[in-house]
């Protein structure tokens, strides 16, 4: 039997599925987190029927007919697929609004079940629902559930209720009358009757003790966080402990320890093979396999505590405050305020980040934003961070919080390329957004979703990476002819051989060395595989203890084995951070734009800023720190000159396929 | 700024006033949706900002409005708060 989780945005549908399932799906304390239906089977222990019982898990809505994307994904999965049962989430502290969904789903005639959920919250409010009452009102069970809480969170009888009410008849209270839906008067006055009903249940079933006004702190907050001058020095500051914590404090600390166990495994595998096996055996299993995949989960914990972090923010309800903030600029570059929502998503990692520009109705700004987002730093960068961050500038926190800010700057001027290259500037975007309350954030649940995220990291570190770092140990160990190269000869090397052109084009950005070149090829596999490629070229296979000075480990030696000044450095970390996402995350833009021409379009920008800032960034560097400009500076010029004045040309170009016209999109 | 000037009689007539003009902390009635997007007006309606329901500023952001309607809060761009008539 299939039930579906139906209710408005950020009414705990995600939530609550994850309790009934088992599951560890993306939660947020905000609407529009879901974007696609997701299923899974209810849990052993709450099913107690002996039958096989999915749950599906719907993007909110509002209302039956769909105005949202999102909506129209929920409504289409209802009236298409026949769920036997509908679970109604129902947010107990906003039953007006929730109800008027409800009546609407009580006239499907599918058996329905209300789960009044966070009603945990309602003490807190002075508030009493009689949800008998509202039961009998209504013609369907009500079960008051708590989907946060581990145990008497109301879930097993909202299951048996559900398996009960399997072939039951829905029989609704609110009959809407014989509507035209041509004429929208009439459609009006209908949806007015049916407000009125609301209206009148909620009268009969909710209790409100008088003078509570229960969001007066909230509001009071909301003032401060989401204030027109102080929102962004707030939001820096708070992205910058986010990074002091994870990057300079917790995370290191973490890292230490694991390192050391990575070492421990390293030399205990030594001990065991050394001798035994053909060198080229052993350099492979101990450099490439060992030391690469170890360099780069020695920056688990620092990603750990990051998505920990960030969860925590998500959690509190400070995300839709950013993304509050944030939709003033993106009116003005136009692109629409939900755009943001993708860019936080991408936090973590673009994937999931890129599939979120579906909920954005206008084309232009669907395909716009899907071709941004890649800008904000994932999680598989910010080891390369994390790294250079370690090795060059003493891990301080301002080299990943300015990552940070300059992936939100180029995606804000590159919406403004893309507005005047399409000649769409007369779009305009309704913006609304539901500000969640604040609340005490869990920890049980930011760890979860940590775990969530990391666990899609391990797993990259355990196939690709590993697979990657042992062909890059192949490529390293042979050349051409399939002999070992010899040492001090590294240079001869298929790896040389092949990234060699490549490094040549580098030149003009400080790090036209073939072995930054390789490391930059390879994070298109995967992003952390530039610090895994780093170990392996350099052979240094512990990167982070920096207060030990001990065999290769220190960030001094470090550099001094890649021959980078920090300038280059920085500027090696600009391109890897601002040209094109990892394959995967191609394939997502790909299939969210379907358009060959916005992919290629996107890809050729994507790798024109990374190319073009790297450059500023190590000319500029170079003037400041030793006055005058670096190597390659000419033709790097030339090259820069001409991308940036091949796009000044398109935008000059009246584009006459466009045509400007006003979308809707919240 | 413009809240000062809003309630001025231009030639005896009453100007209407609409959300964006609204000050805030202060409990409006909506008098009507003035759009000719119908699904505009029905995704606010299906918000409960519709005809004779209570509405209120909490706080403006450089054109975005904090507003709460029926035990909730939304930010709108002031676009929207323009088709919103009090």
């Amino acid at each position: 039997m299939k039930i579906a989780l139906a209710g408005n945005p950020n009414s705990g549908k995600t939530t609550l599925f994850n309790a009934i399932t088992g599951r560890i799906e993306h939660v947020g304390n905000w609407a529009g987190v879901t974007v696609a239906k997701k299923e899974g089977a209810v849990k052993k222990a709450l099913n107690k029927t002996g039958v096989s019982m999915s749950v599906v898990d719907l993007p909110g809505a509002y209302s039956i007919s769909p105005f949202t994307s999102e909506e129209s994904i929920t409504s289409g999965f209802v009236k298409n697929e026949k769920p036997d049962v509908i679970i109604n989430v129902v947010d107990a502290s906003n039953l007006n609004r929730s109800l008027f969904f409800t009546t609407q789903l009580l006239e499907l005639g599918i058996p329905l079940v209300v789960a009044l959920n966070k009603s945990d919250l309602l003490l807190k409010r002075n508030l009493t629902i009689d949800s008998e009452k509202l039961s009998v009102l209504l013609g369907c069970p009500v079960v008051n559930t708590v989907s946060t809480k581990r145990r008497n969170n109301g879930l097993v009888e909202l299951i048996s209720e559900s398996a009960g009410r399997v072939g039951s008849q829905q029989i609704s209270p609110f009959r809407s009358p014989k509507v035209n839906l041509f004429d929208p008067s009439s459609v009006d006055d209908a949806d007015r009757d049916r407000f009125s009903f609301v209206n009148d249940l909620v009268y009969k079933v909710e209790m409100r003790k008088k003078g509570s006004d229960k969001y007066a702190l909230q509001d009071k907050v909301d003032r401060f966080l989401a204030n027109k001058w102080l929102g962004i020095p707030v939001f820096a500051m708070v992205m910058w402990t986010v990074f002091a914590i994870s990057q300079t404090y917790a995370g290191p600390f973490l890292a230490d320890l694991l390192v050391g166990w990575i070492d421990g495994l390293y030399v205990f595998v030594e001990g065991l093979i050394d001798g035994k096996v053909s060198p080229i055996l052993q350099s492979l299993l101990l450099d490439g396999i060992i030391g690469g995949v170890g360099a780069v989960v020695g920056f688990l914990p620092l990603i750990m505590v990051l998505f920990w972090l960030l969860a925590i923010l998500e959690d509190v309800g400070y995300m839709a405050r950013v993304a509050l903030i944030m939709d003033r600029f993106f009116k003005k570059v136009g692109l629409s305020g939900k755009s943001i929502i993708p860019m936080i998503i991408s936090t973590g990692c673009a994937i999931p980040g890129i599939m979120a520009t579906r909920t954005i109705k206008n084309e232009r700004q669907r395909r716009t934003t899907a071709m941004l987002t890649p800008f904000m730093p994932c999680g598989a960068k910010l080891p390369v961070i994390a790294l250079f961050a370690g090795v060059f500038f003493k891990d301080a926190a301002w080299v990943g919080t300015a990552m940070y800010f300059t992936g939100i700057g180029i995606i804000i001027a590159g919406a403004l390329i893309v507005v005047r290259i399409t000649g769409d500037t007369n779009a305009r975007s309704y913006f609304i957004m539901e500000l969640p309350e604040y609340r005490i954030p869990s920890i049980k649940r930011a760890t979860s979703s940590m775990l969530a995220r990391g666990k899609a990291f391990i797993v990259k570190a355990g196939t690709i990476i590993l697979l990657c770092n042992a062909v890059i140990q192949i490529m390293q160990s042979f050349n051409w002819k399939f002999q070992m190269v010899a040492e001090g000869d590294e240079s001869t090397s298929i790896l040389a051989g092949l990234a060699n052109p490549f490094a040549f084009l580098l030149i003009p950005l400080g790090f036209g060395v073939w072995q930054l070149a390789a490391a930059a090829i390879t994070g298109f596999i995967a992003k952390e595989n530039v610090v895994g490629t780093l170990a392996v070229v350099y052979s240094i296979t512990n990167f982070i203890d920096t207060e030990e000075l001990a065999l290769v480990s220190g960030g001094a030696d470090v550099a001094s084995i890649m021959g980078i000044g920090s300038v280059a450095a920085l500027s090696y970390l600009v391109f890897n951070l601002f040209t094109p996402p990892c394959f995967a995350a191609i394939g997502a833009m790909n299939s969210e734009m379907n358009s060959r021409k916005w992919l290629w379009a996107g890809i050729g920008f994507q790798f024109s800023m990374g190319y073009s800032l790297s450059f500023l960034t190590y000319q500029i560097g170079t003037l400041i720190t030793t006055g005058a400009v670096g190597t390659g500076f000419l033709p790097g010029l030339a090259f820069v000159l001409l991308i940036s004045g091949y796009f000044a040309y398109l935008m000059k170009r009246d584009d006459k396929e466009t045509v400007p016209q006003l979308k809707m999109s919240f | 700024m413009s809240e000062a000037y809003a309630d001025i009689m231009l030639d005896g007539n009453i100007m209407i006033k609409n959300l964006s003009e609204g000050s805030v902390n202060t409990e409006y009635i909506i008098s009507d949706i003035k759009t000719d997007d119908p699904e505009l007006k029905n995704f606010l309606f299906s918000l409960g900002c519709y005809e004779g329901e209570k509405v209120k500023i909490i706080s403006r952001l450089a054109g975005n409005l904090v507003i709460s309607v029926k035990n909730a809060r939304y930010s709108i761009g002031s676009d929207l708060a323009e088709v919103i008539i009090i």
